[in-house]
């Protein structure tokens, strides 16, 4: 699903964030990436969906190289990519409904269609009764759930997410893990970047691990 | 649609939506993002309405001095049809003479008719009514010229035409002097001419500065919802979608923009009409200041919406692509 061939990122200025970087995430896989604040967790995210170009190396989303995509391509790509974040990035000045009902509004739908999905989306994170509160209203983890209803919302095959349970006590994370593992029995590949090792020790998902821009484990070699 | 899911689209609970909808759906979206762009504006109304007050009030004063060069552009040409041409003919011609080149004259297809002032007559009229009766007894001879006044036919009127005949005419034998009374038309025809070039030169500065104006605005705009436009390119909005609630809203601001526009135009014209009515007076005419027409509030109204959509343009084209997420 996703494969990095031996990548490489320099930053202008000189910063290597990724060096020499290869592996390979199986369809339908979960994984976690660990490592270290500046061990090029983020860079690795960002190459995947485009928001960085790898200065050396391909990375292959299903068999396709990025490096074909043009910037033009890039927003209907990005569609296939579900996308979470620590800051979960949602529009404080629109309701819950309008925030998730955005990447099917890009999409083309109009409202009505979109609001089955968003709903459905919604109650798959427990939030059913939320759409028509505002983010602020929401606490932090149903806040980051919001966010993942977002991600979730068009069935993206494949789903990224950096730091997820960042701000969120180890309650709170269990249960967005929980979800993560939802749609990954659906099929969704799903890789989740975070430096919450406790939380990656007490589940026995594929690990791996930069340090320093390299990959020291990827989480094949042993065990 | 998918790029990198090929199979993705005929996935049957997948994305599946026909084209004819999308299309439709495209147009629905439209006037949903310019309603939409609407209400943002109305969220701050008060410098929404600055903006577009600067709009339409930079376009009032290329429309007021519009209606101004019109109106004297249509005095002038009611004045341009009253042209005559007076021949002063030559002393020595006789009555004869006189009589035959009036004759020829007539039988021209360019003129209309030819009014024949005699000299002996007119020598009369002035003793009588001059008063210098004792005097011109004095003189041996009539010192009068035979006049014959020349109103050339309809089409033969204007400024150049009615020089060329005056030239024809000052080429003929019996004439002596040809007067064309076109001087001051042409000196009025040249003012307006440069009030017109002056008018083009204003309002095109004026244009430039109201795209200037509503591109910066919207510049503003773009920046203020930095944050906005970084979720939706997460997301996968293309530019296109991004750009167009901004290009709505420059299209809004010229919207109304236009509107201030009529109303501060017509504001202007009844404030000089006042003026112009006192001159017209003093000039025993009967006159009245035409403001605009329906054409051309229409002219006015697209040229606003224009400006302001290309306003807007030029500031999503260089700002929005520029936003990246980080």
């Amino acid at each position: 699903m996703i494969k990095f061939e031996q990548v490489s990122k320099t930053y202008p200025g000189g910063f290597q964030a990724l060096n020499n970087v290869s592996f390979h995430l199986e369809r339908g896989e979960m994984a976690f990436l660990t490592g270290h604040s500046g061990a090029g967790k983020s860079t690795l995210l960002k190459l995947i969906s485009m928001m960085e170009r790898p200065t050396a190396g391909r990375v292959l989303i299903n068999g396709h190289d990025l490096k074909r995509i043009n910037a033009r391509q890039i927003p209907y790509a990005r569609r296939d990519i579900g996308m979470i974040f620590q800051d979960h990035r949602l529009l404080m000045d629109k309701t819950v409904l309008d925030n998730v009902a955005l990447p099917l509004l890009i999409e083309g739908y109009s409202m009505q269609e979109a609001r089955k999905r968003v709903q459905a989306s919604l109650e798959k994170v427990g939030l059913g009764d939320k759409l028509r509160h505002y983010p602020m209203m929401l606490s932090g983890g149903e806040q980051q759930r919001v966010g993942i209803a977002r991600a979730v919302v068009n069935k993206p095959p494949l789903l990224l997410a950096d730091e997820p349970t960042g701000n969120l006590d180890p309650k709170l994370s269990m249960e967005i893990i929980r979800l993560f593992e939802e749609f990954n029995r659906v099929g969704v590949s799903v890789l989740i970047a975070t430096h919450d090792l406790g939380l990656i020790a007490r589940l026995r998902y594929r690990t791996l691990t930069l340090r320093d821009g390299r990959m020291i484990n990827d989480g094949l070699q042993e065990s | 649609m998918s790029l990198l899911f090929r199979s993705r689209q005929q996935g049957a609970k997948q994305v599946k939506i026909s084209g004819f909808r999308r299309f439709v759906m495209f147009w629905v979206h439209n006037v949903q993002q310019a309603v939409a762009s609407l209400g943002e504006l109305a969220r701050y109304p008060m410098a929404s309405l600055m903006t577009m007050a600067v709009l339409g009030l930079s376009l009032t004063l290329p429309a007021t001095l519009y209606v101004v060069v019109k109106n004297t552009e249509a005095i002038g040409a009611d004045w341009q049809h009253a042209s005559e041409i007076t021949l002063f003919l030559r002393k020595n011609l006789s009555q004869q003479e006189v009589s035959t080149f009036h004759k020829r004259l007539s039988l021209s297809n360019d003129i209309e008719r030819v009014r024949w002032i005699d000299k002996n007559e007119a020598l009369q009229e002035f003793r009588e009514e001059s008063g210098f009766g004792e005097a011109l007894d004095a003189l041996s001879n009539n010192p009068l010229p035979d006049v014959l006044l020349v109103t050339p036919v309809a089409n033969k009127r204007g400024t150049a035409q009615a020089q060329q005949l005056a030239q024809q005419m000052r080429n003929e034998r019996e004439v002596e002097q040809v007067r064309l009374d076109l001087d001051w038309l042409q000196r009025l025809e040249a003012l307006l001419n440069l009030v017109r070039d002056g008018l083009l030169a204003l309002a095109a500065l004026l244009c430039i500065a109201v795209v200037l104006i509503v591109g910066n605005t919207i510049r503003l705009n773009i920046n203020s919802k930095r944050d906005e436009i970084m979720v939706m390119k997460l997301v996968g909005a293309t530019d296109g979608y991004i750009q167009r609630p901004f290009l709505y809203t420059g299209v809004w601001y010229g919207f109304v923009g236009g509107l201030i526009a009529w109303l501060a135009t017509a504001v202007m014209i009844l404030w000089i009409s006042g003026a112009v009515t006192d001159i017209s007076e003093l000039y025993e005419s009967q006159f009245s200041l035409v403001g605009l027409t329906f054409n051309e509030m229409l002219v006015l109204w697209l040229l606003a919406i224009g400006l302001g959509l290309l306003g807007s343009y030029i500031a999503v084209r260089k700002h929005v692509r520029t936003i990246e997420p980080q």
